[in-house]
């Protein structure tokens, strides 16, 4: 049934109430007034009009919403006066006939008379019975909880809300403890290029640079205090830079101390492929077994780097030296076993 | 002020008459749905968690606006029917029944509640000012 040409259909109130309430925030109840309007026009047609005026429709709204409103706070005043605080069927009666006594209704002038043959409850039930039953057109979401525009915003929801966490990482330590290998053997890699790059422009000019490397080991190896040595002259040393680095490696093998070249000298051959100084000569003879400590804070670490370094040094070594190798090997090997074992979370830790 | 023991008979059967009524509000729906009755209630301080009650009030509420709407339309009716007396040939048109802010005043009125709707609007200070040109 349409409602005229002065009024939009109930569908177009609905959705023209609802594209006034999507944009921004909710007016004071003007969702409860949308609704509202929808049934006073369903009951307006149930009584039998056709069609109605906005200002018509929207002042019975008003009235409806009062009605309302007046009703639960007549029968809210009624329950305080009983000591209640929950109303009943009584408070609701009396104040139905508070509201009917200006108008009238049967058994209004009894006075005394118990409220269950209220003449107003008689009266709604006989329009109950006549009536015929008409439901609201559409179905009615609840209620939303009404804040008014006046109060501050709620902060994000993710501020108060605690959501679960859930750790995604799965933690493989094989995989780990061969990602670790990996970025170590990088890393140490791209250390011997620096170090050859800086081999290479130290010897294209003199051995002094060498000499003051060499110096510096053998000073580092002597554990005397390096700033009480008399500097070098440049070639002074040039003859004794030959022997010094086989006593140097005596005493760092003996020590366990980090010499800075000697490490690096079997894969700065491997990487030139040859020797290009007299000096380097005697380099790669040197085999020994060197402690990488780049004090990380972890003991794991050391090893797999020894490990790659002393396998590109496998070539041409002495004898001397290989049977300490194979002890080296042994113990690397069966720490490393002991490591996996025992201390699988230091792996997961990196 | 003395009630006899009819009175309480017919008490009882008031009482059976409310039970039962309140037992068929539960299937009958108010046109007013219940959470928009629910909603003003708890803005007004009525606290009830009864449903019947609740169903109650909307019921009595429909039943208010339906007098008004009612009333409303027998001064349309009425005034339809002083103005057909007069222009029979405006009969077709003046057919749809349309709820307008003189009926609703006027239904209204007898109710205690006074909607007084602006006549006109003007839209200069010096409109009306000379009735002789107004047209009538």
């Amino acid at each position: 049934m349409s409602h005229g040409d002065v009024k939009s259909t109930r569908d177009t109130i609905k959705s023209e109430n609802q594209q006034r309430l999507s944009p921004g925030r909710l007016k004071a109840d003007e969702f409860g007034r949308a609704v509202s309007k929808i049934a006073v026009a369903q009951i307006c047609e149930s009584v039998g009009f056709q069609g109605f005026k906005e200002s018509a429709l929207e002042a019975l709204t008003d009235i409806l919403v009062c009605y309302l409103c007046d009703l639960g706070r007549n029968a809210s005043f009624h329950a305080n006066l009983a000591g209640r605080t929950e109303c009943n069927l009584f408070d609701i009666t009396r104040a139905l006939e508070e509201w009917e006594a200006s108008h009238g209704f049967p058994s209004a002038s009894d006075i005394g008379h118990c409220l269950v043959g209220s003449g107003t409850v008689r009266e709604i039930i006989r329009f109950v019975g006549s009536e015929e039953e008409t439901p609201f057109a559409q179905p009615v979401p609840k209620f939303p909880i009404h804040i008014p525009t006046w109060l501050p915003a709620f902060p994000d929801p993710h501020t108060y809300i605690h959501t679960p966490m859930w750790n995604e990482r799965a933690s493989d330590p094989c995989a780990d403890k061969i990602e670790q290998g990996r970025q170590r053997r990088k890393a140490e890699k791209a250390l011997l290029q620096l170090q050859q790059r800086l081999v290479c422009n130290g010897s294209s000019g003199t051995s002094a640079s060498l000499a003051t490397d060499a110096e510096k080991e053998k000073v580092q190896g002597g554990e005397s205090n390096p700033f009480l040595a008399a500097p070098l002259q440049p070639g002074e040393k040039d003859v004794s830079l030959v022997v010094s680095p086989a006593k140097l490696t005596d005493e760092a093998r003996k020590g366990d101390h980090v010499s800075m070249l000697e490490p690096f000298a079997p894969a700065i051959e491997a990487m030139k492929g040859g020797p290009s100084d007299g000096g380097k000569l005697h380099l790669p003879e040197k085999r020994a077994a060197v402690h990488f400590k780049f004090r990380t804070g972890k003991k794991i670490l050391g090893e797999p780097l020894d490990l790659g370094l002393q396998k590109k040094g496998e070539r041409g070594t002495t004898a001397f030296l290989r049977n300490e190798e194979r002890d080296d090997k042994k113990r690397r090997a069966e720490f490393i076993l002991r490591q996996t074992t025992e201390f699988p979370m230091e792996l997961n830790q990196s | 002020m003395n009630h006899n023991p009819q009175s309480s008979d017919g008490k009882h059967d008031d009482d059976s008459a409310l039970s039962d009524f309140l037992a068929s509000l539960m299937d009958y729906a108010p046109t007013i749905p219940d959470e928009l009755v629910e909603h003003y209630l708890a803005k007004s301080g009525f606290q009830c968690p009864d449903v019947r009650l609740i169903r109650l009030v909307a019921v009595a509420t429909q039943k208010f606006v339906a007098e008004v709407a009612s009333d409303a339309l027998q001064h349309c009716k009425a005034r339809q029917a002083a103005v057909v007396k007069d222009k029979r040939e405006k009969q077709q048109k003046d057919k749809r029944l349309i709820l307008t802010m003189d009926d609703l005043s006027k239904s209204l009125r007898e109710y205690g509640v006074n909607v007084k709707h602006q006549e006109y609007f003007a839209g200069s200070p010096s409109t009306g000012i000379d009735p002789a040109s107004r047209e009538e």
